[in-house]
């Protein structure tokens, strides 16, 4: 019967109707959770190290499909140091853009849901007080003494009280792109624990994301003007249309976009490739985010704007002194712009370390077989080295190692267990057995 | 406006039926003249808006000693270098008639043969707006101008951004596109003129191999179907062998022979490439146009394709145009490789030279541009800037000068000449002398 099972490459319906009864079962209690109302103190948590921005702890998401459960991250860990770039690597439908969703919770549900495992995030937002209010701050002068400013209307004439005088209100702190200052404090979530409706607090506010394909993710719609105000209207509570057009054209400026003005009042179908890209760069970067995740930020674009980009990113981390999770396929952008490198496939992280000891040292057969497949510049024209077949069926995935198959150095250790992680130095893993013996406890 | 025109009208119509009333025996040929002449333009005057001659005609025409003239100026400009008063559209009209001379004494030659292909000043021009007249009065260039000579077993590397006219270039030279001008040399042919029925027996001998594997093989047939479609057509071997026939090219492209019953939809991405690899192949073809094979790969299947496409130019003897935008995989597969820049050929040579000595500026920075899988190595890169400007107004002079790091004044107002600096080296920029030393 299994091995009868085996040859077929298709369902019968009996088959399909018990995995979707399956599925609806556990697919019902994770949309609870998702929906539930909850207290803050829910979720939140303390971080491991203080260091970190975020850290992925043992995640696991799975798609509940009509076929079967495919489990596209299984069990990743890692973590990204304040002001760090980390790279992650790895084909296409090894899971790299389901981890990135899942940061964000942007997982498509309800049949794109995670299962277990931690996000701890380091958020830097508005201190609230008993009622759920912002607290402003101030711009008093140096003795303390509060200052007064003049209220205006929405067509920017003096407000008047019913005897004629100007109404005033205490002045308040103001950023350098004009934006109005509130108190802020340092919490940990565990986002994968949030409640979706508190991921508005943190989404393009806290963690902001540039997604691959500029045309498909800009509204054709609306100006760029119109799409940009909208992170400063939602995020910075008491802004102004004027404050949020000030703050679109400077962080339009900041993206180096020449005539910002102009591209503030064209539409997306204006605007080349690149400067699509830069859009969604500065729209990111217009909710003065912590974490920036990248992916593929320069898949649709060609070399020479690649450069332009990459450029850009690196430029901006240092200004903004945030943090970079950069999701590419493509090795020479690790090696250029990542200190720390994730290698995953299969929906798991088979090797992590940082850029030199990724690319100087690779210890996993995968990695050193996609180092060795990519033509580069300096290579001569010999064959080149190919990993023989394909990435296996992401459902039912085996449980022993997922790069059996197409692994040139097999042991015997490998018709065993799914091999665990091994560090092999203070900042080296690698899941594979080959290195089960050499590795090195603190 | 509209008033007023009529007004005019109204008052000359009654003009006219006075006169004929007035004067009858004048009347007939007033009256012709004045429906020809007077009446008539002013009721299309609208159309004079929109008409391109009226724009011409503002501007009295030069003639030819005038342009003799100003051609000496132009002369006068470029030894001095100051270009203040420099005539760029006269520069313009020379430059065209310059090249058309060429083309035309280049068309009397006869094919080269030692080459499988040989595409002399091919042009390919795309149709933005047309007269009332039907008469094209803005078009896209998309390839403008492109000659060069490839060898049986030889691969043609083609590389440059997204439209520079690589694609369109490679369907021109298969007549997927009617070329607007040039010649198209396969086999000592030109096929550049031929009707679409005396290219069908020459299909078996050129092939394409296209981008996305996802959507250039049919959803609704089976392996088997796709790959004996074009067997059965052009008659390759005899109906019952056709099955055998196919299964051996399967077999060649590394496809097991149980695909044969199954669809498109059940491959990955590089089975899929296989199969459209198969498929191109299966006509026994010389020369194979690859778009982009890979682009649409992973790495490690892109390994895999490269190889397979390398192995069968060796078993059948294979000529390669390969078109991709990415680098170090043209390095890696390609003999020759050609640099286009909007529609241009900026640089053309052998491998090895073009690699060792860019010459360049395009070249250079894209050269550079490509990132290092070397974390150690900090890359001084030649940054571009701005994008690639549009092809259906391309700047005056040389056309990268809008983005090139060593541009000159000379740059802006004349057009570089493409010619050969080392064998079989030909590069077109003002960087290097334009004159026979």
């Amino acid at each position: 019967m299994a091995e009868e099972k085996k040859n077929r490459h298709y369902l019968t319906g009996k088959e399909i109707r018990a995995i979707a009864k399956e599925n609806n079962k556990i697919i019902r209690v994770l949309e609870k959770k998702k929906k539930r109302k909850a207290v803050e103190s829910e979720f939140v948590t303390e971080m491991k190290d203080p260091a970190n921005i975020l850290e992925v702890d043992d995640l696991h998401s799975y798609f509940y499909t009509d076929q079967g459960v495919v489990k596209a991250v299984n069990g990743v860990s890692f973590e990204i140091p304040q002001g760090a770039t980390v790279g992650v690597v790895g084909e296409s439908g090894c899971g790299k853009s389901v981890t990135s969703m899942s940061i964000m919770r942007l997982l498509q549900g309800p049949h794109g849901q995670i299962y277990s495992g931690s996000i701890r995030f380091k958020s830097y937002d508005f201190k609230r007080d008993e009622k759920g209010k912002t607290i402003p701050v101030w711009d008093d002068d140096a003795y303390g003494n509060p200052q007064y400013e003049q209220v205006t209307d929405k067509k920017g004439k003096e407000k008047l009280d019913k005897a004629g005088n100007p109404v005033l209100t205490r002045k308040q702190k103001r950023d350098q792109y004009g934006t109005l200052q509130f108190e802020m404090e340092e919490k940990v979530f565990d986002i994968a624990e949030m409640p979706i409706k508190e991921m508005y607090r943190l989404r393009g506010r806290q963690i902001a994301m540039i997604f691959q394909e500029p045309m498909t993710s800009l509204n054709p719609v609306f100006t760029i003007g119109n799409q940009l105000d909208e992170v400063t209207l939602l995020h910075f509570p008491g802004s102004t249309k004027e404050d949020a057009k000030r703050r679109s054209i400077e962080m339009l400026n900041l993206v180096g976009i020449a005539m910002p003005e102009r591209v503030y009042k064209s539409y997306p179908h204006e605007l080349s490739g690149g400067m699509r890209q830069r859009v969604m760069i500065s729209m990111a970067l217009a909710g003065d985010p912590r974490l920036i995740i990248a992916d593929e930020p320069t898949t649709a674009l060609d070399v020479t704007i690649q450069a332009q980009i990459l450029d850009l990113l690196r430029d901006l981390k240092e200004r903004i002194n945030g943090s970079i999770l950069l999701i590419t396929h493509d090795l020479g952008i690790i090696a250029e712009m990542a200190d720390f490198v994730v290698v995953m496939y299969a929906g798991r992280i088979i090797e992590k370390g940082t850029a030199s000891e990724i690319f100087h040292h690779p210890m996993h057969p995968y990695t050193i077989g996609l180092q060795k497949s990519k033509p580069t510049m300096d290579s001569g024209s010999e064959a080149l080295f190919n990993i023989p077949g394909n990435v296996p069926n992401p459902i039912d995935m085996p449980d022993y190692c997922y790069f059996r198959e197409r692994c040139s150095k097999c042991v015997k250790a490998c018709f065993g267990d799914y091999p665990p992680m091994v560090q092999v130095s203070p900042t080296h893993w690698v899941a594979c057995h080959l290195y089960a013996d050499k590795e090195k406890t603190e | 406006m509209m008033d007023e025109e009529n007004k005019i009208l109204n008052s000359q119509s009654e003009t006219d039926s006075l006169n004929v009333i007035g004067e009858p025996e004048k009347a007939p040929n007033e009256r012709v003249e004045n429906e020809n002449e007077a009446p008539k333009p002013k009721k299309f005057a609208f159309l004079k808006k929109f008409s391109p001659i009226k724009k011409e005609s503002k501007k009295p025409a030069l003639t030819p000693e005038q342009i003799a003239l100003i051609e000496e100026e132009n002369q006068a400009c470029i030894k001095s270098g100051n270009f203040e008063t420099f005539n760029d559209d006269v520069e313009a009209a020379k430059e065209q008639r310059e090249r058309d001379r060429i083309a035309a004494e280049d068309a009397m030659r006869p094919a080269d043969p030692d080459a499988l292909l040989e595409v002399r000043h091919l042009k390919m021009y795309f149709p933005l707006k047309k007269s009332i007249t039907g008469k094209v009065t803005l078009a896209l260039r998309a390839v403008d101008d492109v000659s060069f000579k490839l060898k049986p077993g030889e691969t043609l590397g083609i590389v440059g951004e997204s439209g520079c006219g690589k694609t369109t270039m490679g369907r021109a030279v298969l007549k997927l596109y009617q070329p607007t001008g040039g010649q198209v040399f396969f086999g000592g042919k030109d096929i550049a003129k031929y009707k679409p029925s005396q290219m069908r027996p020459l299909r078996t001998q050129m092939q394409i191999i296209f981008q996305d594997p996802y959507s250039s093989l049919p959803p609704r047939s089976t392996v088997g179907n796709i790959l004996a479609e074009p067997v059965n057509v052009h008659k390759i071997v005899p109906k019952d062998e056709v099955k055998d026939y196919v299964l051996n090219v399967m077999d060649q492209c590394g496809l097991r022979d149980y695909y044969f019953d199954r669809y498109p939809h059940e491959f990955s991405g590089g089975q899929r490439q296989r199969i459209c690899i198969a498929r191109a192949l299966s006509v026994n073809p010389k020369l194979v146009v690859c778009d982009e094979p890979v682009s649409a790969l992973d790495v490690s299947i892109q390994a895999q394709i490269i190889n397979l496409l390398r192995r069968l130019q060796e078993q059948m003897g294979l000529t390669y145009m390969f078109i991709s935008h990415d680098l170090s995989v043209v390095k890696h597969i390609s003999d020759r490789i050609g640099v286009m820049y909007l529609g241009s050929m900026v640089e053309f040579g052998d491998k090895h030279t073009i690699f060792s000595n860019p010459m360049h500026p395009y070249t250079k920075a894209l050269f550079s541009a490509v990132p290092n899988p070397n974390p150690d190595v900090k890359m001084d890169r030649i940054v571009l800037k701005g994008d690639i400007p549009s092809p259906a107004n391309p700047p005056k002079g040389c056309k990268f000068h809008t983005r090139c790091p060593k541009a000159m004044e000379i740059c802006k107002h004349v057009a570089p000449q493409y010619r050969e600096y080392e064998p079989g080296h030909f590069v077109a920029c003002h960087c290097y002398p334009q004159e026979e030393a």
